[in-house]
């Protein structure tokens, strides 16, 4: 097993002691550079789970990988859950300005999910990658949104 | 080096698969584009292949099967399947073997001078 570089130790302990709201990542027992992440669908978006229900939200299973270059270069992550968001295409692979070329070395693993947590409350359906859901969004919003809480509710319960 | 996790060892290989290969002889992708697990893949070298990556790839290598009936030895006759012991990319397998490897290395089985001479069945038949 090589050595983990203290950033990512530190990093893992800090998200593992004091968790973001509504985010979870726990690092692989065998590869401690590969995390499996929870993140809870924010109150007041069409991710948000069933409300009659005691749980807060839709839950998001993701991956997410630190790759060699970490942090010179942005962790890797998708969404392992399905979830209809303009910006997150059929694989689950996101479309986010901080994980391409606005990725800096002083954004860390919790900034990135809270990141992807806040894209999930404002779906920019302008800068797509799942184009037929962009399109979607934009042509009749309401129904979009209608069909990403329908499957909200059908993969994220 | 840090172990690059499978699905993201497959996606990059998707990537790749996407942007289009070298001179364009073999091409592959997911069979479905939601299949989130990235496990069942067509290939093609001529005609198509499937391959199917288990949880344990790239460690393990994926199976792969011939859809059109092709007469190779490497090729199980009855089934389709590309027979690991006799096609040494897969029993000797190298987690630095990619789905492009193994199509590249077929459609080089399929023109080596020994298998040119080989009867092909006929066209439009499938295993």
């Amino acid at each position: 097993m090589n050595s983990l570089p203290k950033r990512i130790i530190k990093e893992t302990e800090r998200l593992v002691k004091e968790p973001a709201p509504g985010i979870s990542a726990t690092p692989n027992e065998e590869n401690l550079r590969y995390f499996n992440v929870v993140i809870t669908g924010p109150v007041d978006s069409p991710f948000q789970g069933n409300v009659s229900h005691h749980k807060s939200g839709g839950v998001f299973n993701l991956e997410l990988f630190l790759t060699d270059d970490y942090p010179m270069s942005a962790p890797k992550v998708r969404f392992l859950t399905k979830i209809y968001h303009p910006n997150i295409d059929k694989l689950g692979r996101i479309c986010l300005d901080i994980l391409k070329d606005k990725w800096s070395p002083a954004l860390q693993i919790r900034t990135v999910l809270l990141s992807i947590q806040a894209l999930l409350s404002a779906p920019n359906p302008d800068d797509p990658l799942a184009n037929d859901v962009a399109e979607h969004w934009k042509s009749n919003e309401k129904d979009a949104i209608q069909t990403a809480k329908e499957w909200t509710r059908l993969y994220a319960a | 080096m840090s172990v690059l996790p499978r699905n993201f060892r497959l996606l990059a290989e998707l990537e790749k698969g996407e942007k289009g290969l070298g001179d364009g002889s073999v091409s592959y992708g997911l069979e479905s584009p939601e299949d989130t697990y990235l496990s069942s893949w067509i290939g093609t070298i001529i005609g198509p292949n499937q391959i199917f990556c288990d949880k344990d790839y790239p460690n393990k290598p994926p199976s792969v099967k011939f859809e059109s009936k092709i007469n190779i030895p490497c090729v199980n006759q009855q089934t389709g399947v590309v027979e690991p012991k006799n096609f040494p990319l897969l029993k000797d397998w190298s987690d630095k073997t990619t789905i492009e490897t193994i199509l590249l290395e077929l459609r080089r089985e399929m023109t080596t001078t020994a298998n040119r001479r080989l009867q092909q069945p006929p066209e439009g038949t499938y295993f």
